[in-house]
């Protein structure tokens, strides 16, 4: 396969994993309000649920017990879900700002523990020899198979996420999102949608923490660090839109082109640069991201609202957009 | 302005006609990241290299040899998507680097191993890369932590301090030499009074400190990066009074402890490192070019391992006879392990004749003599850097 392609290969990826984090999010922020500023907390939970499943017996580690890669994504989503539910049913009734404290807690909580039980997770000397989906075919459809698995999920969770948009279900997150008092004033139990909501979404993100780990072969503490976790997730969805999964989709696959094609000018430049030119495409990417955002102050694609079945003569269809 | 136009014309293709001829290797690291001042150093050693390469006639029939930078940041994500790039998109031959032992692990199992792209890690140490299933493409000529923990345990007992305090950074390369030397110093017959593991980048250490020194240790072992909590121990160390000699490794090695500490408070302070022995022939030569090619820092932390990898890929390459992955992992045992002809840094030309000759040759590197073993390890060199009252680094090898 010609390098360029494989090279495209590796980037949609990795943007793939990233898209189905950033749909994640948008469950939790673009549909129900709800500030999770602890992505890397739940995306390590499952990587590392996942490897301890799946890897081969080490002594470096606790499990191994080399079970098939699906049941350890199970497990990953479960894990995470659980995780999300114990933090949920303590923290789910604050408001936005307060949870988004509460979740940058215990993610940093969480990296801590990985970090430190160095029995189970060999602490920050990382494991390695991560197995990974279709290994066993050959070199480079093995990684174009990885891809198609990557992508094929992202298209499942998207589905999932624009019908649960357009059901009732979806409107009741809206509802909750935009005037809680109105959705309790309706008789919505608000605190219960908004802990499934969080639910769902960490467990799309413990999914996405099983993939990354299976892609690099290898996950340590440094892998789940917030800025290249929880940050960049927020500023994809912010990006490509909040509340519009095509959007999430979108940013986060644009920002992680960004972010790694503008190494491919930078290192054009002459190797005396090259220690230069890589803070130079820090500033690029930053740059970029303030055209972006104050071109499309409401991300790239914005939200729109599904018209209500039956109600499509009255103009009401489009009110209530979120402020 | 037609002469001009011409002119211009024909220097792009010159242009065109030299980038035809480039042979290109990867040259992947933390620049940006957790270690980005050390690695920014290292850079300058493979570069002066690959200089060195092409100044003295260049690869093949006069072919430039190009580093093409790739960003790991220390950071494996980071690393796959730039060693992706540098495979994928400019087809190099094969890899210099990474810098971390992370970045490492995840590159080479994510992308270097299933491409068949060799790589030579310049300062990697992890233990675990020596055992990776990687049909052997993984080559590193920093030593397996192992072995610095050793060495330091030997020096300190050895300068007659027998009870310490040891605290290390929770990060990879710290906690395992920390555990390295807890282990070596306790079956040489010394005595920890108390071990303790510490985050980076926390704002104040003196908690940490006070409990460190119960016990009535000696002397403080500090494992930290300076800048994320090697100062901040060191400064509250002497603050309260707690210790006044100190012990360490690379992470230390940086003129910005010496400016924030003071010269004149680490005079009992000792870091090791892996670096250079300075009675080898390869020494004087690469002192030399050193300083000629203008190294801000030429034997700081991993500089001379970078220039190494460097020198040694291109050697190696040379002896494949083209630039074709498949060939260079078995040419670098070749040009790297004796018996052959000796080589030392900075002697391409000579090299280049050698080995158009046939002639065997054995590159003997500043980092040491450099004889991979059947897992790609080296052996290490280690010097000890002491500070002197004007405020610099003196170092020295270690025995």
């Amino acid at each position: 396969m010609d390098g360029y392609a494989l090279y495209v290969v590796g980037l949609l990826t990795a943007g793939g994993i990233y898209a189905i984090l950033a749909l994640a999010l948008n469950l939790q922020w673009g549909f129900t309000g709800l500030f999770n500023a602890g992505i890397a907390g739940f995306f390590a939970v499952g990587a590392y649920v996942s490897v301890i499943l799946t890897a081969p017996e080490s002594p470096t580690i606790i499990g191994g017990y080399g079970l098939p890669l699906v049941v350890g994504c199970g497990a990953a989503m479960i894990a995470s879900g659980l995780v999300a539910w114990g933090i949920g049913r303590v923290c789910i009734r604050l408001r936005s700002d307060y949870l988004a404290i509460a979740t940058i807690g215990i993610a940093e909580i969480l990296r801590l523990v990985f970090k430190n039980e160095s029995w189970a997770t060999n602490g920050p000397r990382g494991i390695a020899g991560i197995p990974k989906a279709f290994e066993w075919v050959p070199y480079p459809w093995n990684q174009v198979a990885f891809l198609g698995m990557v992508l094929a999920t992202v298209l499942v969770i998207y589905l999932a996420l624009e019908t649960a948009w357009r059901s009732p279900w979806g409107r009741v997150m809206t509802a909750i999102r935009d005037s809680e008092a109105a959705a309790k004033a309706s008789g919505k139990d608000v605190e219960r949608f908004r802990l499934e909501s969080f639910i769902l979404g960490a467990a799309i993100m413990g999914l996405g923490g099983a993939y990354f780990a299976q892609y690099l072969k290898y996950f340590g503490p440094e892998t789940s660090d917030p800025t290249s976790v929880t940050f960049l997730v927020w500023v994809m969805l912010i990006m490509g839109g909040s509340g519009n999964n095509r959007g999430a989709v979108l940013g986060a696959l644009l920002l992680w082109a960004i972010w790694s094609a503008t190494e491919l000018l930078t290192s054009m430049l002459p190797p005396d640069w090259a220690v230069r030119s890589a803070y130079l495409r820090i500033f690029l990417i930053g740059l970029v991201l303030q055209v972006v955002l104050q071109r499309y102050s409401k991300g790239i694609l914005p939200e729109t609202r599904p018209a209500v079945v039956g109600t499509s003569t009255r103009a009401g269809a489009t009110t209530g957009n979120a402020t | 302005m037609k002469k001009l136009l011409m002119s211009s014309a024909a220097t792009l293709a010159l242009a065109v006609s030299a980038q035809a001829a480039d042979v290109k290797v990867g040259s992947v690291g933390g620049i940006t990241g957790p270690i980005a001042e050390i690695v920014a150093d290292v850079y300058e050693g493979r570069n002066l290299a690959a200089k060195h390469v092409n100044e003295q006639g260049g690869m093949f029939a006069g072919d430039t040899l190009v580093m093409v930078p790739g960003d790991g940041a220390c950071d494996p994500k980071a690393a796959v998507d730039a060693a992706t790039k540098v495979v994928n998109v400019d087809q190099v031959v094969a890899i210099v680097g990474a810098s971390c032992s992370g970045e490492t692990n995840a590159m080479v199992q994510a992308v270097t191993i299933p491409a068949g792209v060799v790589n030579v890690s310049d300062s990697a140490t992890a233990p675990s890369i020596t055992d990776l299933a990687d049909n052997d493409l993984v080559f590193r000529i920093a030593p397996s932590d192992a072995y610095q923990g050793y060495a330091l345990a030997d020096y300190v007992l050895k300068s007659g301090v027998t009870k310490v305090a040891l605290t290390y950074s929770n990060d990879d390369y710290n906690a395992g030499l920390g555990k390295v030397f807890e282990k070596a110093f306790q079956e040489k017959g010394g005595t920890i009074t108390s071990a303790q593991v510490h985050e980076p980048n926390k704002a104040s250490y003196r908690a940490e400190v006070q409990t460190l020194s119960g016990g009535e240790p000696e002397a403080l072992v500090l494992f930290a990066y300076y800048g994320s909590s090697g100062i901040s121990i060191t400064r509250n160390a002497l603050e309260t009074g707690s210790f006044t000699k100190f012990f360490g490794a690379d992470g230390m090695i940086n003129e910005e402890t010496i400016k924030q500490i003071g010269a004149e408070n680490l005079q009992d302070a000792a870091y090791t490192t892996p670096g250079a022995d300075d009675t080898t022939a390869s020494y004087t030569a690469y002192a030399a070019l050193a300083s000629a090619g203008g190294l801000r820092n030429a034997f700081g932390p991993y500089v001379p391992n970078g220039y190494d990898a460097t020198f040694l890929m291109a050697l190696a390459i040379e002896k494949a006879g083209a630039p074709d992955r498949t060939k260079i992992a078995a040419a670098l045992r070749e040009v790297a392990n004796a018996p052959g002809e000796v080589i030392l840094p900075g002697e391409w030309e000579k090299a280049k004749a050698l080995i158009a000759a046939g002639t065997d040759i054995n590159y003997q590197g500043v980092s040491g003599e450099i004889e991979f073993d059947a897992k790609g390890d080296v052996s290490g060199v280690y010097t000890l850097n002491t500070v002197t009252p004007e405020g610099t680094f003196k170092t020295v090898l270690l025995k």
